[in-house]
């Protein structure tokens, strides 16, 4: 069930309802959002949901055990034993296939015959963000930053959220369980919410699903049949389309809780506008970076053991959070390149660092990043290795061909969603602030107009977002 | 008692210093509506979208599903727009698209 579709509003229509007509029944509405959370997953496959709920039982029991420990050594282990089940469950169901296939290549380079057969398991959608959430959890009980969770219901909940469920935002144990402790006394942000889903929208559905269909998919599936001109624009192209449909998932996830209730970090601050590949990290998919920051980074020694580790930290944290979102080479590569920028950056510190940047310098500082996360988005998008290599071989030639693929309307919306990275704050906060002006009737009507718009603007049809494979 | 005879264990780490940042800001959380309100808009803007995208409810309605009940709403959603058609309101969406391909086809 996709968020732009029908059935996901008359989904959401049904859930706005039974929390109407709840009022200040807390439990009831927890257990309404539980049951819709697993009807929504359902609608992918119901087995699904036996996973998720294994998830969140080992979850809660590890909770359970970590808190009543007798002492560390004993909390240690159990955490320990937890984290791998719950690393084991993601390796079954999400890497078990490629690790077979990559043993099996390497037996052939061998000379062995013998092959491991694959199972082919069904990858269930959201289970690398449903496991963050399970080891962010147990990781915050043992290290005391989250008090322990003795209500099923709210584990239940906190694991199944069907906002963030599928693609995110991974939202922290310590930030989402006390939202569960007692209702929200704030009044619901209509004004910025439906701004976010409207924007959302717009993102999704008209920039993304063009520059996917009308640039992006042919160029990258026959890179050779393409000059470098064309290349080079969908490059720029994937790099706007993969913001523009994650973020509008992040968007629409995090304006939908907030219309029941509840808050949900950010998870982007216009990316392409960092001048350096930090804080290009401090902009893109910020809950996974932080989470990668606070469970992998840290816990591996960060920056307190010499330079040395510090690089070799940056490098692991970038390549395992490469391999988070696929099983495939090329994922751990794009990683690679992300591990290996940032340690570079850290070494060029002391030259780079310390000086405030000429508006001159900053502009170039922007480009080179923005260039950085291009190539290594290259990786990221195409089919395999091989194609990636093709591609930024071809990036090198035919240029006196021209354009074939990239026309004017794809163009122009490569330059709309990057004049998007640089717009004031001050301009959301703005309408939004007029949105919350506007009677919840009015606002209603004005929404379905847009939306309407932004649907006849649209190809027909939704494609999936890129993020739901991961 | 028995609380107080097992070992204490100490914090591991100081908690997270900014776990991270509110999507909507405090400042934009001032203003705001009950759950019965976000009822009402939802509702509202369900059949302003029935009105004005009556042309892809078909469609839409077809992605429900298949079965009787699902052959019998597109039935509906197909008199629906036909009935919008004749008043007029799906002229934008027309419009709208028609512009939309005329955009694609454009060459440089």
């Amino acid at each position: 069930m996709l968020f732009p579709t029908l059935g996901f509003l008359l989904f959401f229509l049904i859930v706005a309802a039974a929390m109407a007509v709840l009022g200040t029944r807390f439990a009831a509405k927890k257990t309404v959002l539980v049951v819709a959370s697993y009807y929504f997953y359902a609608q992918w496959d119901w087995r699904f949901c036996l996973l998720l709920a294994g998830s969140s039982a080992l979850s809660y029991i590890a909770g359970q055990l970590i808190d009543r420990a007798s002492d560390e050594r004993r909390a240690r282990t159990i955490l320990g034993i937890a984290v791998a089940l719950h690393l084991g469950l993601l390796g079954i169901f999400k890497y078990f296939d490629f690790f077979i296939s990559s043993a099996n290549q390497l037996a052939r380079l061998l000379g062995l015959e013998h092959e491991v057969p694959f199972i082919e398991i069904l990858l269930p959608v959201g289970i690398s963000f449903f496991t963050f959430h399970g080891i962010s959890y147990i990781t915050d009980v043992y290290r005391r930053d989250v008090a322990v969770c003795r209500n099923p219901l709210d584990m239940l909940l906190y694991m199944s959220f069907f906002p963030q469920l599928v693609a995110g935002p991974i939202v922290r144990a310590a930030y989402f369980l006390p939202q569960l402790v007692r209702p929200s006394t704030e009044p619901i942000p209509i004004g910025p919410a439906l701004l976010l889903i409207l924007s959302g929208l717009f993102k999704k559905v008209v920039i993304a699903n063009y520059l996917a269909t009308g640039l992006v998919d042919p160029v990258f599936s026959a890179p050779t049949s393409y000059g470098g001109p064309d290349l080079l624009l969908a490059t720029y192209g994937y790099a706007v389309q993969i913001f523009c449909d994650f973020s509008a998932y992040s968007d629409m996830a995090i304006a939908l809780a907030a219309l029941l209730g509840f808050r949900f970090p950010a998870n982007f601050n216009q990316p392409y506008r960092a001048q350096r590949l930090r804080e290009f990290w401090q902009r893109w998919h910020i809950s996974l970076s932080t989470w990668l920051r606070d469970y992998l980074y840290k816990p591996l020694g960060g920056n307190r053991h010499g330079r040395w580790k510090t690089y070799r930290n940056l490098f692991l944290t970038m390549l395992l959070g490469g391999l988070w979102h696929g099983a495939a080479w090329k994922f751990i590569a794009w990683g690679a390149l992300h591990g290996g920028g940032l340690a570079v950056e850290r070494v060029l510190e002391p030259w780079i660092g310390r000086r405030a940047l000429s508006p001159a310098a900053k502009i170039v500082a922007t480009l080179i990043v923005f260039h950085f996360v291009c190539l290594a988005w290259i990786f990221f998008r195409a089919e395999d290795f091989a194609v990636a290599s093709l591609f930024i071989g071809g990036l090198a030639s035919g240029w006196g061909d021209g354009v074939q693929q990239a026309g004017p309307f794809v163009v122009a919306l490569i330059v709309l969603g990057l004049a998007g990275q640089f717009t004031p704050d001050a301009l959301f906060d703005r309408a939004a602030l007029a949105f919350a002006r506007v009677p919840s009737w009015g606002l209603g009507a004005m929404a379905g107009v847009v939306v309407a718009l932004i649907n006849a603007l649209g190809p027909e049809g939704v494609a999936p977002f890129i993020y739901f494979r991961f | 008692m028995v609380a107080l005879e097992r070992e204490l264990r100490e914090p591991i780490s100081p908690p997270p210093s900014t776990i991270t940042a509110d999507a909507i800001p405090l400042a934009l959380r001032r203003r705001g509506a009950s759950a019965r309100q976000v009822l009402a808009l939802t509702f509202v803007g369900v059949l302003t979208l029935a009105l004005f995208a009556s042309r892809d409810l078909p469609s839409w309605v077809g992605g429900l599903g298949s079965g009787p009940v699902v052959d019998r709403a597109q039935a509906l959603a197909t008199q629906w727009d036909d009935r919008m058609a004749s008043l007029g309101l799906t002229r934008p969406h027309d419009a709208l698209r028609a512009l939309i391909r005329r955009l694609l086809d454009a060459q440089w």
